[in-house]
């Protein structure tokens, strides 16, 4: 049994998203055999929405719903999995400059884990951080794939993975609906829960998965190339 | 760039307006601009056998309102500039020509965050569209991105 998971998107919670949960299920239904998810993880900005419930509309899919955080650090952004009270009294979860280091340190301590995401994003990503600062400590993954990644920054992710020994996810770090799901991460074990989730993550038993369409070849270019 | 700021901003309305009368002519005009053909927007007669029981403007109307005719004299500025990041409108009654519309402005939420670019600080001012009977039409949140 294995389960796919898009781990990084955001609903009309985030302040720049205007993407209601029941439009991304739907969309994930209607898009089953190009993206064949079995759930999503919502990582809301500089939050976590403890009170959201969507075992309803889990009921209605049959898509699983999970929630954790999307944090700003000193080494850029970073999934939070496995949130709890504790967590949420420890981190002003707003500050855009918490410090990595003891948010990874700290939420393993309580339980979680905490992944960078797109470390080959400008600024906000953890390969520009590594090029002027010593690395972290107990980085377990880093997401590898990245829907929203702009030419270039998937690379600089695989480079980063590639030198540090790093387990790779994937999310789509969708804000529109038609864009959940783009990008997941295919886990060996059977996932129902957020605890089953950040154990999972912890193994690093997991590769990302990549469902963006392929551009088409534009015949000119092919007749460019075999001139 | 700092976020530091007076606390009491926060829900001070700063700005209201002088009310703005709506007529029949601007809002054909903007469905015209919109290609609008609903005719509770474009049609008098028709339109007072519809719902409203007269001309309505459509909803994004209101967005023309910004504050009133002008633009906002004192919004928190931080940085060396910025730009208009978006809006979002709930719409709560439609606005009717001959109403004058009357716009109050306060802070709702000042926040950080960082991007390829860099961090940005986010101002977001609400506005609140009264007619002339002091029913709320509509609330307009203005989101600034300042840098």
């Amino acid at each position: 049994m294995s389960t796919i998971l898009d781990l990084h998107s955001h609903s009309e919670a985030s302040e720049d998203s205007r993407a209601p949960v029941e439009a991304y299920l739907n969309w994930i239904k209607l898009r089953q055999a190009e993206r064949p998810l079995d759930g999503i993880v919502l990582t809301e900005h500089r939050q976590f929405n403890r009170d959201a419930d969507y075992r309803n509309l889990e009921d209605k899919f049959g898509t699983m719903v999970l929630r954790a955080s999307e944090v700003e650090t000193t080494y850029g952004h970073m999934l939070v999995f496995g949130v709890n009270d504790e967590m949420v009294a420890r981190f002003d979860f707003a500050d855009v400059r918490l410090d990595a280091q003891t948010l990874i340190d700290e939420v393993a301590r309580m339980g979680g884990i905490v992944v960078p995401c797109h470390p080959g994003r400008p600024n906000i990503g953890l390969y520009e951080h590594y090029q002027s600062r010593p690395p972290l400590e107990n980085v377990v993954a880093v997401e590898a794939l990245n829907g929203g990644s702009r030419k270039g920054e998937d690379e600089r992710s695989a480079e980063l993975i590639a030198k540090h020994g790093f387990a790779a996810t994937g999310g789509s770090d969708s804000h529109l609906v038609s864009l959940i799901g783009l990008c997941a991460t295919k886990f060996s074990a059977d996932i129902k829960t957020i605890d089953d989730l950040v154990r999972e993550l912890k193994t690093g038993n997991y590769e990302p998965v990549d469902f963006r369409p392929r551009r088409k070849t534009v015949p000119h270019a092919v007749a460019m190339v075999t001139r | 760039m700092s976020v530091n700021y007076d606390p009491e901003l926060i829900n001070k309305v700063f700005e209201v307006t002088e009310p703005v009368e709506i007529n029949a002519e601007e809002i054909e005009r903007y469905c015209a601009a919109l290609g609008e053909t609903n005719p509770i927007y474009t049609d008098a007669a028709a339109a007072k056998k519809g719902p409203y029981g007269g001309l309505v403007a459509p909803p994004s109307f209101a967005v023309t309102m910004r504050n009133g005719r002008n633009f906002f004299q004192s919004v928190p500025r931080f940085g060396r500039g910025g730009f208009d990041a978006g809006k979002d409108v709930e719409f709560v009654a439609p606005i009717r020509a001959g109403d004058r519309v009357t716009l109050s402005s306060h802070v709702k939420e000042i926040y950080e965050k960082t991007g390829r670019s860099g961090t940005m600080v986010f101002v977001v001012i609400r506005s609140t569209l009264k007619n002339q009977n002091d029913e709320v039409l509509a609330h307009i949140d203005h989101r600034f991105m300042n840098r």
